[in-house]
């Protein structure tokens, strides 16, 4: 039996399932990878996951290769280990082992020569390129050789620090859903790398003992660097640097250039003062809070347990009281008093509104907190890739119909960008009301995740994430499963996050629920498709079509000329070109002519209706006409006979 | 004030023809009588018939009157004598033959309707069926039954 022939990632790399280096994904399903080219070239394969799409703008901006870093060499879709539709990063293998299972204290010297210096150095490139790097994690740095630099493994086949743990992620991201830490800044690259400093200072795992959710809290409570760092021994060069580095405000931390010169960087001294400690605690849920900071985590993060507590006033009087912070009570309280005495239409987003701003006024650090979901903005696409239907989606969906993360950044605008922030929020609202099946909170989604696949059950089977891949999938589909429909809302959605402007208006022409029939606007699409991205034939989908053109064919009304149609149709399928086939049942002369026929049809036919009530209801009238009439036939003869007697007697 | 539009007064002819009959009486008692007996069917007629024009008793008179022509014209002749008029009424062929011809006159004014009823009816069934044939026609060419929806672009 002939094995089938090898999928090509851009025109040259092959995966080779049989090959699996599970250590060299950073934690993500990994295979050996060849160069159809330069096959000496050590590669790795790592498959993405198809609610965790690869990072587009990583991937684009990444072009050239990077000294110390798995840069992206291409990206494609190819057969998974299973046979499912997969997806690809390939990138260069690294140099060994990930430093996981390689722990040991690491002498300073090392640690700036072979650690620091190298990987801030990628980073610094990378900023260059306006990509951040988010995975330096453990299993995602890799050691050679003794005395080799490490390096930075890939981090481009999820969104950005989908994978991190809590640990090497700032406080204010790890707090995150982990699909909604977005693209983030250089700056938390910085703190990641100053979580695997000490870590290879150390050489052993500071806080082992805890789970995510508990070093989170710690390091809200003391602040990372005193979380991480306090009670262990560092050489005061790392100590120093370390404390820039796990700053909470990612302004002071020292940037990648700086840290390339470690003298400088330990130089910029930076306050690390603990946060003020209230006198008692305030039970949140089931979080005890001493600390505004957590106070602010546990109000964003249970959002039932946060209302009550801020309508209750029990926050603000803990603010005021107990924590000793009168000017924060005020704002908080204002901010209450404001939502009290609003109106009650519209509760939950008003009580979501109120939630996100109370946590942003207590800690301007904090994340977007909407609904009990923490989220960076520019994480919305990966965390709505991930919600699916969810009951996520539906708070995120809220969260964009409401523009809450401008409001969000006006809360704070000496730390983003509002005017961009109110832009991106007003464009994807307008994406999120895009009326019909190719609008909603698909059609954003796909919008936001420019690599993401199309998740319509149709195509499940494959990674249609382009507009080309559409026609075959859909041809493929339909040859399998003859009676499924072509075209459902998620195709419809996708279609319409990927078109460009010359197929927006098929794709807005799209009404009603396309999960049900193929009218004249999903034909006009599906055809536009086939002449732009996929000029083969399509037999299975046009016979489809000829198959259910029932509806279409009712916009003709003359019966004999749909027959006709439908004949015609069937021929022109069998070529398995849309656009013939569209083109017979547009036909806007033939349709007019139709339409002046049938009204004519009408009219003859209101007339004969008329005509045959006039008859039925004519029965008496008739029979009285009948009467006369043969009455006056009877007189006219008796006449008759009397001008003959009377000629007789005349004559006679 | 609206006037108030009054409907034509109708002059009433019976006294004329009372007058006419009484003439005839007094000078020719013998043609009134044989008339008299003559029409008897057609003057029964007269009085039975209800229906505005009396159509009836007019067929019934006229075709009596035309078999009453040569008896009369035949007293005439006999100079309007009482005894040439009984002469004629015990004719039974005289008399018989005027109340036949009433007769005749009563059916024919009696069938005369119901024929033209029963050729009208075979008119108007063609006509049904002729209309019910193109009806059909259409329904199947167009398919619908009632008002048809001509607005064939709002399905898109």
């Amino acid at each position: 039996m002939a094995t089938p022939p090898e999928t090509l990632i851009a025109g040259r790399f092959t995966v080779s399932l049989g090959q699996p280096m599970p250590e060299s994904g950073g934690g993500l399903p990994c295979f050996a990878a060849k160069d159809s080219r330069s096959g000496d070239t050590p590669l790795i394969a790592i498959q993405v996951r198809r609610d965790s799409p690869a990072r587009a703008h990583s991937l684009q901006m990444l072009g050239q290769p990077i000294d110390g870093l798995l840069t992206p060499l291409a990206h494609g879709p190819a057969p998974g280990p299973r046979g499912e539709a997969g997806y690809f990063v390939i990138c260069p293998a690294p140099p060994g082992p990930p430093i996981t299972g390689r722990l040991r204290p690491w002498p300073e010297a090392a640690l700036i020569s072979l650690a620091l210096r190298p990987i801030a150095l990628v980073l610094e490139k990378l900023a260059g390129h306006n990509v951040t790097h988010r995975a330096i994690r453990r299993n995602n740095v890799f050691e050679g050789r003794r005395g080799q630099p490490l390096v930075l493994g890939a981090a481009w086949a999820a969104p950005p620090a989908l994978h991190q743990p809590a640990l090497f992620e700032p406080p204010y991201s790890a707090m995150c859903h982990p699909a909604g830490r977005g693209d983030g800044r250089i700056a938390d690259d910085v703190y990641a790398l100053g979580v695997l400093l000490l870590t290879l200072a150390l050489g052993r795992v500071p806080l082992a003992d805890l789970d995510d959710a508990a070093i989170l809290r710690r390091k809200l409570e003391l602040g990372s660097h005193a979380a991480l760092v306090s009670e262990e021994r560092l050489p005061a060069l790392i100590s120093d640097l370390l404390r820039g580095m796990l700053a909470e405000d990612p302004e002071h931390r020292p940037t990648p250039t700086l840290l390339l010169d470690s003298a400088v960087a330990r130089s910029r001294r930076v306050a690390a003062r603990p946060p003020p400690r209230a006198q008692r605690a305030l039970p949140v849920g089931e979080t005890a809070v001493w600390d505004a900071r957590t106070l602010a985590y546990a109000l964003g993060t249970d959002a039932e347990q946060g209302i009550g507590a801020l309508r209750s006033g029990t926050a603000v009087q803990w603010l005021r009281r107990s924590l000793g912070d009168v000017q924060l009570a005020t704002r908080v309280d204002e901010l209450v008093r404001q939502r009290l005495a609003d109106t009650p239409g519209e509760e939950p987003r008003a009580d979501a509104i109120m939630l996100m701003r109370a946590v942003t006024a207590i800690d301007p650090l904090a994340p977007l907190c909407w609904h009990g979901t923490a989220l960076w903005p520019d994480g919305l696409g990966p965390l709505l890739a991930a919600s699916g239907d969810s009951a996520l989606a539906g708070k995120l969906h809220d969260m964009v119909a409401v523009e809450a993360p401008a409001n969000w950044g006006s809360l704070r605008p000496e730390r983003c960008d509002v005017p961009m922030l109110r832009l991106e929020a007003r464009q994807n609202r307008a994406y999120l009301g895009t009326p019909g099946p190719a609008g909603g909170r698909s059609r954003l989604t796909y919008m936001l995740n420019p690599l993401l696949p199309c998740a319509s059950p149709l195509v499940a089977d494959r990674w249609v994430m382009r507009l080309a891949d559409v026609p075959a999938a859909i041809e493929a589909a339909i040859t399998a499963n003859p009676k499924a429909v072509p075209l459902d809302a998620q195709l419809a959605a996708f279609i319409g996050a990927r078109g460009d402007s010359r197929i927006e208006t098929e794709t807005n022409a799209l009404t009603g629920n396309a999960q049900d029939v193929v009218n004249l606007p999903e034909l006009r699409l599906l055809a536009e498709l086939q002449v732009r991205y996929h000029p083969r034939p399509l037999p299975a989908l046009a016979a489809w079509i000829a198959g259910a053109a029932a509806p279409m064919l009712a916009l003709w009304m003359n019966r004999p000329r749909r027959r006709e149609l439908t004949e015609r149709l069937k021929a022109l399928a069998a070529a398995g070109q849309l656009l013939p086939m569209l083109a017979l049942l547009e036909d806007p002369p033939g349709r007019s002519a139709d339409a002046a026929a049938a009204r004519v049809a009408a009219d003859e036919l209101n007339r004969i209706d008329a005509e045959l009530a006039a008859i039925a209801a004519g029965a008496d009238e008739r029979r009285a006409v009948a009467t006369r009439l043969g009455q006056e036939i009877a007189a006219g003869a008796g006449l008759l006979a009397l001008t003959a007697m009377l000629a007789l007697a005349v004559l006679g | 004030m609206p006037t108030v539009a009054r409907p034509p007064r109708r002059h009433s002819l019976v006294w004329l023809q009372g007058l006419g009959c009484g003439a005839v009486v007094t000078l020719l008692p013998a043609m009134a009588l044989l008339l008299g007996v003559l029409l008897l069917p057609g003057v029964l007629a007269v009085l039975s018939d209800q229906q505005p024009g009396r159509p009836v008793a007019r067929t019934v008179l006229i075709c009596g009157t035309a078999a009453a022509i040569a008896p009369v014209l035949a007293l005439w002749g006999a100079g309007s004598s009482m005894d040439a008029c009984l002469g004629l009424l015990g004719d039974l062929r005289v008399t018989g033959t005027a109340w036949s011809a009433a007769a005749v006159g009563w059916i024919l004014a009696e069938l005369a309707p119901v024929v033209v009823l029963v050729v009208l009816d075979a008119i108007t069934a063609t006509r049904t069926a002729r209309l019910r044939a193109e009806r059909n026609k259409l329904v199947e060419e167009w398919g619908y039954e009632g008002e048809p929806d001509t607005n064939a672009d709002a399905h898109e």
